[in-house]
């Protein structure tokens, strides 16, 4: 039977278990679109096409399936750029489909064309234009295969309209053969393993650094066993948070610059650091000659450009993380380890004393009284700014996806589309985006989304009528000398927010008991405007150009 | 850490796009492709690329790793001198008058080169070789008068392939 190359997209898609697509229709996708009206796969259309990639990317990440975005060609598909990137930073599993001019228009600058593949090269993990409808299925699955495998990542499929619109055998399918690694495996990673293992066993200051990767490769639950096995404390990147839940004070919480100084100084003090899954960014190390300078450190990643970039590992294994765990965990000896215990715990209640600060101020036991006011199961998504610092150290993630933050790229406006992604993806789950006026108003369209499709998503938007990090950095390292940071207070964001339909209302983050109640119990969609002092900062804070033991507002010594 | 001419070569599947996401990675990582060289293997579906860069030691790790991030890419290999077997192809094009042409026919038999077009005023010689050798012709040629030249850029193989 004859069928049509959107037809075969579709049905393609199916097989690789795509329930939803994020998108935007134009001129140039028009064909996929007309088959969509035969097809099981929900599209949910969106207000602006970045809102769809970061929907697509919050899917992902609350599923960990692949989540599936489109936009037409040209401005439609410049839109997803920023999301596209967002996704390529952390490693999201997504495939892109972009609508393209015709073949035969192709480099002509026809109307509403861009060379897509060209803009979103290094932003991708690979791209493809299909030419022929007889490519379409194998395109697709290759796609499919190379976002989710190895580190994952965004691929893209630009789609010329004829394409799409034309007609072929499906028994004529033609194979895309995917070309083959040579050199592929590391011979030696048993005998890494090992030295891991002997290392691990020998050391006396160890603890596990816990990435993003920990999450994509699906292997908390093997960490957890190495952990309890072994007796060994941990900290986490930004995009480790809630990998691994436990009370029992072995969690000190994520490094970096705007970390948990605990965190911060155990990693300074250790004298062995198993890295998994972790790529040591410039916000998770500081600067890096005086990043655990006691340290031997043995790195575990998937990918191997990820081995030795900032930080020279004196042991490596390029490897799945649950693989490696799985045969790690019974090669790492049980150790009672109690002078480097006590030794955290005395430095753990040696920072307690000064809660105020650390603890985040109002803004955090805010997020602390909405988690308490949601259902156990919530899902916590921030924005970027002092939203996203706040959310990542007050809410406590009791699972590996309970909290989502566009961590790599640090993109604003990614919260609000994102929550939507979330909500659409585990509707049964409770679902609050945590953001702040700067990055509410990047993608505040979307409440049409939300209103419109009556997703019952909590939005917080803190508004201390500021650019608040950005206000933080000038105030600290740019002498006070205030600028092109002041948002005003002009708009009346809660009959913003009723204009669009969605239920609304506005509290200081002081006095925000009523509120939060409201909110929390409200039907559908619901924003709560909280105000903030705009002097209400993030500290401890790691000063640019300092060490990991140098925070501002931090102990001394 | 010292900087000298690295030469790589990169086997990538021969279509489209490939050759831009190769010398993308090249530029993102700050590095300039000195001399470029691609065409066809045995196999038409793969392609090898043979590149020379100017660059510190660890620009191969580098390097390596990022491309083999490309899922075009299926194998990339340093060729290091003294293991590898070097050649370069270049055509020079030279402006003649008579005195010249004589003396040009007359000690082109002193290096292993080609006349493969003589004019009247101008001459296409051939030279292949070592990067020494074919320098040494250009440089011998320079006084003559060199209208144009075209390199191949360099090519290279591995004496024996220790992996295979």
């Amino acid at each position: 039977m004859e069928k049509t190359g959107a037809e075969i997209l579709l049905q393609t898609l199916r097989e690789e278990g795509v329930d939803v697509i994020f998108g935007y229709p134009g001129a140039n996708s028009l064909p996929i679109h007309d088959s969509l009206n035969n097809s099981p796969i929900r599209h949910y259309l969106v207000r602006h096409e970045q809102a769809a990639a970061h929907a697509a990317d919050g899917y992902a990440r609350a599923t960990g399936k692949v989540g599936v975005c489109m936009g037409t060609s040209g401005p439609g598909a410049t839109n997803l750029v920023t999301g596209i990137a967002t996704a390529y930073m952390d490693s999201t599993p997504m495939v892109v489909l972009t609508g393209q001019v015709t073949t035969e228009l192709l480099g002509s600058d026809a109307f509403q064309e861009t060379d897509i593949i060209g803009i979103t090269l290094p932003i991708t993990k690979h791209s493809y234009l299909v030419s022929d409808p007889g490519e379409v299925e194998s395109t697709v699955k290759q796609a499919f295969e190379i976002a989710r495998s190895g580190r994952p990542g965004p691929v893209l499929i630009d789609l010329p309209r004829n394409v799409m619109a034309a007609k072929c055998e499906q028994s004529g399918v033609k194979n895309i053969a995917m070309p083959k690694k040579r050199h592929a495996g590391n011979k030696k990673n048993g005998e890494e393993l090992q030295r891991i293992a002997t290392y691990m066993n020998r050391s006396e200051r160890p603890v596990i650094l816990i990435g993003g990767g920990v999450k994509l490769s699906q292997a908390c639950e093997e960490l957890a066993g190495l952990i309890e096995k072994g007796n060994i404390p941990f900290v986490s990147t930004m995009m480790g948070i809630g990998s691994v839940y436990t009370l029992n004070g072995f969690n000190l919480g994520f490094i970096g610059t705007h970390g948990n100084e605990l965190a911060n100084r155990i990693v300074h003090d250790s004298d062995f650091i198993l890295t998994i899954g972790a790529r040591f960014s410039d916000r998770s190390t500081a600067i890096v000659k005086e990043f655990a300078p006691l340290a031997t450190i043995a790195q575990v990643d998937i990918d191997p450009s990820s081995i030795g970039k900032v930080i020279t590992a004196d042991i490596s294994l390029v490897c799945d993380i649950r693989e490696a765990l799985t045969k790690l965990t019974p090669l790492v000896e049980r150790k009672e380890r109690s002078g480097w215990l006590k030794r955290i715990e005395k430095e753990r209640n040696a920072l307690g004393k000064d809660r105020s600060m650390k603890e985040c101020g109002p803004a955090g036991a805010f997020i602390r009284d909405v988690q308490t006011a949601m259902p156990e199961k919530t899902i916590a998504i921030t924005d970027v700014g002092l939203n996203q610092i706040w959310t990542v150290r007050s809410w406590e993630a009791k699972t590996p996806r309970g909290m989502i933050t566009p961590g790599g790229l640090g993109t604003m406006g990614f919260g609000l589309p994102a929550a939507m992604g979330v909500k659409i993806a585990v509707p049964d789950h409770g679902v609050v985006v945590f953001t702040g006026d700067g990055g509410f108003f990047m993608n505040i369209q979307e409440l049409a989304t939300i209103s419109y499709y009556n997703l019952p998503v909590k939005i917080v938007v803190f508004n201390n009528g500021h650019l608040g990090m950005i206000r933080q950095m000038q105030d600290l390292f740019y002498g006070a000398r205030f600028t092109d940071i002041e948002l005003g207070d002009k708009v009346d964001i809660v009959a913003v927010a009723r204009g669009f339909g969605i239920q609304a209302d506005k509290v200081s983050v002081e006095n925000s008991g009523a509120g939060i109640e409201k909110m929390c119990s409200a039907d559908g969609p619901f924003l709560l405007e909280v105000v903030v002092d705009p002097d209400t900062y993030v500290f401890p804070i790691i000063p640019p150009g300092m060490s990991n033991i140098d925070m501002i507002g931090g102990r001394q010594g | 850490m010292e900087m000298r001419e690295r030469i790589i070569a990169i086997l990538v599947s021969n279509k489209p796009g490939v050759l831009s996401r190769v010398t993308g990675v090249f530029g993102r990582l700050g590095y300039n492709i000195e001399s470029l060289c691609v065409a066809e293997t045995i196999s038409p579906e793969v392609s090898r690329i043979t590149s020379i860069t100017n660059a510190n030691s660890d620009f191969i790790e580098k390097v390596k790793k990022q491309l083999n991030r490309l899922v075009d890419v299926m194998d990339v290999t340093e060729l290091i001198p003294g293991q590898s077997a070097q050649r370069e192809m270049i055509l020079i094009g030279i402006d003649l008058d008579q005195k010249d042409r004589t003396e040009i026919v007359r000690s082109i038999g002193m290096f292993d080169c080609k006349i493969i077009s003589m004019r009247s005023n101008y001459c296409i010689i051939q030279v292949a070789g070592s990067r020494e050798e074919v320098e040494t012709v250009i440089n011998f040629l320079r006084p003559f008068g060199i209208d144009k030249v075209a390199r191949t850029g360099v090519l290279a193989l591995r004496y024996k392939d220790r992996s295979s």
